[in-house]
C-alpha cells in the first residue's frame, strides 16, 4: 500500500491546509513488507504487512510541537494537527531553532524495483526451498530470513519544499549449524533488486562456514593479526559512523574532539590507506535524495539534498557531520549525515591476505558490539559463526570464539591490506587485514 | 467472564508464595469484578475469523491495537561561545492504530497486518494471511501444535491513578527544567537531558478459541543524564538518575524524587569525571539492583528463552546455552538464586491480564535453589518441553508484528536471611561497589558477558571508598551466579523496569522489569576499559 506522488502530494497539502501555525513541516511514509523466516530447516513464521506514518510538526515563533499519526480521516488529521499546534504554544521557544528550508531540487535516485515491491512469500519460497534442500543434503541446519521491503516517503512545508522517493530492499540471511551443535555458519546479501538475491550462494557460503567451522580449538586470548571479512568491518564502522558529529567534537564529547577545545576537522586521525566517502547514488546501495540522519545528533531530517561525500581521505578527516543549526553557529556548510559507507579497498585476495599471515585469525563476523569509551572509539563485541586460526599462510582449523575489546581507531591505524570493496548491507567494504586485533577473553558460544 | 485475582493466583505455578514476596504488598486487584471488554470492535474481528476459518484456517486471531506514546524531553547546555545556559525542549507524540491477523493453516502459521481498520480490508488482510501460510505449507516440517487455553472474555487495565497524557505539557517541562538546573548548580556539569515518556498500548484480541480481550496498558518512563567534560583531557563523564520504568500513571513521577536527587547526581557526574580509574583483576562485586537488572536480563532472562533454546533465533540474537536437556538438572547459581518469569508483578514492564494470545498470565519459576526448572514459552512451544500449558509470554510490538515469545517479568527472589547493604559490603577485602547500566555485550548463546556500570566506588576493608572510573566486568553466565554469595533482603528489593530489548526477523522490541536486591559475587574478573 504505497502512497504515490500525488496521493502524497495532496495529503501533504490537505495537512498543510488544516494548519495555522507560521511554519507546517508534514513527513509521510508507507511501506509494505513481505518476509519468510525459517529454522531447523522448517519455516517458522511469515508474514505480510502494510505500514502507514504521517508526521506533523508545526512551529510557532520558533516553539515547535510534533505529532506522528497513521490515520488518514479528515478528523483523525485535524485533531493530529491541532494538537501539535497545541504543543508548540505550551513549548518554551527552542533556541536552537532553524527556520525550514524552501524549495529544494532533490535529485533523482534509482532505488525502486517493481520486482521487488511485488514480492509475495509465493516469490520468497525457491530461495527458503533451496537451501534448506543444501542443508538437508550437507547434513546440517538451516536457519534464515528473507525479506522484501518496499518504501514511498514525501516530505513537504509551508514554504514550497516536496520531495518524493520510493525504494525498495531485499535481505537475505541464512545461518546453518552441524547437528553437534559444534560449527555455526553464516552468510547475508542484500541488494535494491530482489532477483540480484543469489540464495543458494548465501546458502552454501554459510552451510560451508558451519561444516569448516566444526569442533573448534582452544586459543589464549590476546593481540593477534585478524583478517576481518567486510560484515565483521561494517559492524565496528557502524559505531564511528555515529561518532561524526562535528558538535560532539566541539563539545568535547567525542573521539574527534581536539585537545584543549575544538575538532579534529583537518587532522590525520587514521592510517595513509584508510579513504572513507558515502554517495547515495550508488545504485549498490541507493541512499535518500534527501538527509534523514539528524536523529543522532539532537534533531530530525534536515532535508537538504544529499551528495557524495569524501569523509576521511588518505587517513585525514575531510568532514564532520554539520546539522544547520551547528553549520549556522559555526559559519560552515551543512553536511548531512552519511546515508551509506564506503571505503577504498585494495588488490589482494581474501586468499591473499590468508597466505601473507604467519599467525593469525580469520573473522566471519561480530556479534553484540557496543562502546567502552566513546573518547576513544573503544568497542567490546564477540566473534561468531566462523573464526579460524591461520599459521603460516593457511586456516590450519577453526578456533573458540572470542570476546575483543579494541578501539576503531587504532584498528583504522593497523591496516596492512585490503582485498576491492564489496557491498554488505547499506556498506560498501573490503576484507581487511589488521595487525595488533585485542582478543580479552574467550567464549564458549557456538 | 471476568477473571479476579484469586483467579490468577490460582494459575500461578508459585501462586501460594505470591502473597509473600516483594512487590505483592498494597497490590489493587487490576481486575473489576463486573470488567467486560468494550465490544467495540466485536463483528468486525469476526469477519477475520470467519474469513481465515472458510478459507482453511484452523486457529485465527486478530489483534486491533491502538498505540500512543508521548516524549517530553528538555536538554540544558551552555551556548559554548557566549557561555549562556540554554534550555533546548522536545516534545514528540506518536500514536498509531492498525490489525494484524494470524492463521494456522496446515499447521503453517500465516500472518498479515494493516493500517486500515475497516470491514473490507479486515476480510482482504484475513485472505492475505491464509495465502502467505498456504505458500509455506511445503515448507513445514511439523504441523505447528497449540497448548489449550481456555477462552476469556475480559477486561484489563495497567492500575494507575494519575494519567499522565493528561498532565499538562508545559508542566511537564517545567518540572524538567527545575531538574535540569538543580543538576546545573553544580560547578563542572556541562548539560543535562531529562526526559519523560510515557506508552500506552490499547488493544483487542478475538481469536477462534472463543476469547475476546480488551487490554490497557500504560508504562511511564523517566529519565535525566548529566554529562560532564574536561576538554584538556578530552574525558567525558556521564552519572544518570536511574528512576525505574514501571507500569502506572503519573504519580510513579510525582514519587520518583527526581528533583531531590538532582544535586547528589551532579554531584557525583563531576566525582565521576576526576575519579581515578580501577585496578584490574580478580574482585568481589556488590552490584546494586539498577546494575544488576541487566545482568539478569542478558544472561537468564535470554538464555532461559525456549525460542533461543529451541534454534528459532538462531540466525539473529542466538540460542542458548541452557538447552532442553539441562531442564532440571543444571546448576546455573549458587543456592540462593532463585529467578521467576512473573507477568503479574505489580508495576512490571511486561505485566498484563493476558499475553499476546489469549493466555492469563502467571508466575514460574525459572531458576529454583540455583538449578534451571522452566523456560519461557508460548502456546505452539509448551508441548515441546512436555509442558501442557503456556507460560504466557507471547508479544507482538505493533499491530503489524508477528506475536512471538518474549522476555516476561524475570526477577531475582530476595536473599532468605536479614541482610543489608552494609553487610554484603561489609564482607568484602577488596572489591567495588556498581550501580546503574553503561555498557553491555553478551555473547549469542548467552555464556561470556562483559558489563559496565554508570558509578562505581572502591570497596577496601569491608567499606565503601572513593568513586572509580573504567570500569568493566567480565564472567561466564553459570560461574557468575554461582559466585553469588549473598543477597539483601526483601526491605531492599527494588523493580527496575528495562525497555529497548530487541529480537526477532523482522526486529521488534520489548519492555520488561527485573527487580531484584543488591547482591554479592565474590572473584569476578574486573576490567579497565581505555
Amino acid at each position: 500500500m504505497l502512497l504515490t506522488r500525488e496521493e502524497s502530494k495532496a495529503l501533504a497539502e490537505k495537512i498543510l491546509g488544516l494548519a495555522k501555525a507560521d511554519e507546517v513541516e508534514v513527513s509521510i511514509r508507507s511501506s509494505q513488507n513481505c518476509n519468510s523466516r525459517y529454522a531447523n530447516n522448517s519455516i517458522t513464521t511469515a508474514g505480510f504487512t502494510s505500514d502507514l506514518s504521517v508526521s506533523i510538526e508545526v512551529t510557532k515563533e520558533t516553539k515547535r510541537g510534533q505529532v506522528s499519526v497513521n490515520e488518514l480521516n479528515d478528523e483523525a488529521l485535524a485533531a493530529a494537527v491541532c494538537q501539535a499546534e497545541a504543543i508548540a504554544e505550551l513549548s518554551p521557544a527552542n533556541p536552537e531553532y532553524v527556520e525550514p528550508l524552501g524549495p529544494q531540487a532533490y535529485p533523482e535516485i534509482k532505488g525502486f524495483h517493481e520486482e521487488t515491491a511485488r514480492a509475495r512469500s509465493a516469490e520468497l519460497q525457491p530461495a527458503v526451498k533451496t537451501v534448506i534442500a543444501a542443508a538437508e543434503q550437507k547434513k546440517v541446519n538451516a536457519y534464515g530470513y528473507y525479506d522484501a521491503t518496499a518504501r514511498a516517503q514525501a516530505i513537504a512545508n509551508r514554504r514550497g519544499l516536496f520531495g518524493y522517493h520510493r525504494s525498495t530492499w531485499a535481505s537475505y540471511s541464512v545461518t546453518a549449524r552441524t547437528p553437534d551443535g559444534t560449527g555455526s555458519g553464516w552468510a547475508e546479501q542484500e541488494s535494491p533488486r530482489l532477483s540480484a538475491i543469489q540464495a543458494a550462494a548465501v546458502g552454501d557460503t554459510a552451510i560451508r562456514k558451519a561444516v569448516e567451522s566444526r569442533e573448534p580449538r582452544r586459543l589464549e586470548p590476546g593481540n593477534y593479526t585478524v583478517i576481518l571479512e567486510p560484515a565483521a568491518l561494517a559492524e565496528m564502522l557502524l559505531f564511528m559512523s555515529f561518532s561524526m558529529g562535528a558538535r560532539a567534537a566541539d563539545e568535547g564529547r567525542s573521539f574527534l574532539s581536539k585537545r584543549g577545545g575544538g575538532n579534529l576537522l583537518g587532522e590525520k586521525v587514521f592510517g595513509e590507506n584508510v579513504t572513507l566517502a558515502s554517495d547515495p547514488f550508488d545504485p549498490r546501495v541507493p541512499g535518500l535524495p534527501w538527509s534523514s540522519g539528524g536523529f543522532f545528533f539532537g534533531g530530525g531530517g534536515d532535508w537538504l539534498p544529499t551528495e557524495k561525500m569524501v569523509w576521511v581521505e588518505n587517513g585525514v578527516v575531510k568532514n564532520l557531520v554539520y546539522n544547520r543549526f551547528w553549520a549556522k553557529k559555526s559559519e560552515r556548510k551543512p553536511v548531512p549525515f552519511p546515508s551509506n559507507w564506503l571505503m577504498a579497498g585494495g588488490t589482494a585476495k581474501l586468499d591473499d591476505l590468508i597466505a601473507s599471515t604467519e599467525r593469525g585469525l580469520l573473522v566471519t563476523r561480530f556479534w553484540y558490539i557496543r562502546f567502552l569509551q566513546p573518547q576513544t572509539l573503544q568497542l567490546t563485541g564477540l566473534t561468531r559463526d566462523g573464526l579460524f586460526y591461520i599459521e603460516k599462510g593457511k586456516v590450519v582449523h577453526p578456533a573458540m570464539n572470542f570476546r575483543f575489546n579494541e578501539s576503531v581507531v587504532k584498528l583504522l591505524n593497523s591496516i596492512e591490506a585490503m582485498t576491492p570493496a564489496v557491498p554488505v548491507g547499506n556498506y560498501v567494504l573490503p576484507a581487511v587485514k589488521v595487525r595488533e586485533f585485542h582478543f580479552s577473553s574467550l567464549s564458549d558460544a557456538v | 467472564m471476568s477473571v479476579t485475582r484469586r483467579e490468577f493466583l490460582k494459575g500461578c505455578a508459585v501462586g501460594a508464595a505470591a502473597a509473600s514476596l516483594p512487590g505483592m504488598a498494597g497490590w489493587e486487584p487490576a481486575l473489576a469484578a463486573a470488567a467486560q471488554p468494550d465490544p467495540i470492535y466485536r463483528s468486525l474481528m469476526a469477519v477475520a475469523l470467519e474469513t481465515a476459518q472458510k478459507l482453511g484456517a484452523s486457529y485465527a486471531d486478530m489483534r486491533v491495537c491502538r498505540y500512543h506514546v508521548q516524549d517530553v524531553s528538555l536538554r540544558t547546555q551552555p551556548d559554548l561561545r557566549t557561555g549562556a545556559v540554554l534550555h533546548v525542549p522536545e516534545v514528540d507524540e506518536s500514536r498509531s492504530f492498525g490489525f494484524g491477523v494470524r492463521v494456522l493453516v496446515k499447521g503453517t502459521w500465516g500472518f498479515a497486518a494493516s493500517p486500515r481498520v475497516e470491514k473490507e480490508e479486515v476480510a482482504r488482510i484475513a485472505r492475505e494471511a491464509v495465502g502467505v501460510a498456504q505458500a509455506n505449507v511445503a515448507l513445514q516440517r511439523t504441523a505447528v501444535q497449540l497448548a489449550p487455553v481456555k477462552p476469556a472474555e475480559a477486561l484489563w487495565r495497567t492500575p494507575y491513578r494519575k494519567d499522565p497524557f493528561e498532565v499538562s505539557v508545559k508542566d511537564k517541562l517545567a518540572f524538567l527544567q527545575a531538574i535540569n538546573e538543580e543538576v546545573r548548580k553544580v560547578p563542572k556539569v556541562f548539560s543535562v537531558v531529562s526526559q519523560l515518556r510515557f506508552r500506552s498500548e490499547h488493544k483487542f484480541l478475538a481469536s477462534t478459541d472463543g476469547s475476546y480481550i480488551e487490554q490497557y496498558l500504560q508504562q511511564v518512563i523517566p529519565e535525566y543524564t548529566a554529562t560532564a567534560v574536561d576538554r584538556e583531557t578530552r574525558t567525558r563523564r556521564e552519572r544518570s538518575y536511574g528512576v525505574p520504568a514501571v507500569t502506572g500513571g503519573y504519580e510513579y513521577i510525582e514519587q520518583a524524587q527526581m528533583l531531590e536527587n538532582a544535586r547528589r547526581v551532579g554531584e557525583e557526574c563531576v566525582e565521576h569525571l576526576s575519579a581515578p580509574p580501577i585496578e584490574p583483576g580478580r574482585k568481589d562485586l556488590v552490584i546494586m539492583p539498577s546494575n544488576l537488572s541487566l545482568t539478569i536480563h542478558e544472561s537468564i532472562g535470554h538464555s532461559t528463552e525456549l525460542d533461543r533454546a529451541l534454534g528459532y533465533e538462531a540466525n539473529f540474537a542466538g540460542t542458548s546455552f541452557l538447552t532442553p536437556d539441562k531442564l532440571g538438572t543444571y546448576r546455573v547459581g549458587s543456592e540462593l538464586v532463585t529467578i521467576v518469569g512473573d507477568r503479574t508483578l505489580p508495576g512490571g514492564l511486561s505485566t498484563c491480564g493476558y499475553d499476546d494470545e489469549g493466555v492469563p498470565t502467571t508466575r514460574f519459576h525459572i531458576i529454583k535453589d540455583g538449578i534451571f526448572v522452566g523456560y519461557q514459552t508460548i502456546r505452539d512451544q509448551a508441548h515441546l518441553v512436555g509442558d501442557k500449558e503456556s507460560h504466557a509470554c507471547c508479544y507482538a510490538d505493533s499491530y503489524d508484528s508477528i506475536p512471538f515469545q518474549r522476555i516476561p517479568n524475570v526477577w531475582l527472589l530476595p536473599g532468605p536471611k536479614p541482610m543489608t547493604l552494609d553487610h554484603l559490603i561489609g564482607g568484602v577485602e577488596d572489591g567495588v561497589l556498581i550501580e546503574g547500566l553503561g555498557s553491555w555485550s553478551i555473547d549469542q548463546q548467552r555464556y561470556n558477558f562483559q558489563f559496565g556500570g554508570d558509578a562505581f566506588w572502591e570497596i577496601k576493608g569491608g567499606k565503601k571508598g572513593r568513586m572509580i572510573s573504567r570500569v568493566a566486568y567480565q564472567a561466564r553466565s553459570d560461574e557468575f551466579w554461582q559466585a553469588c554469595d549473598a543477597i539483601a533482603d526483601s526491605r531492599f528489593w527494588e523493580n527496575q523496569g528495562l525497555t529497548g530489548d530487541g529480537k526477532g526477523q523482522p526486529p521488534q522490541t520489548n519492555s520488561m522489569s527485573h527487580g531484584c536486591a543488591p547482591a554479592r559475587f565474590r572473584r569476578i574478573n574486573v576490567l579497565r576499559t581505555e
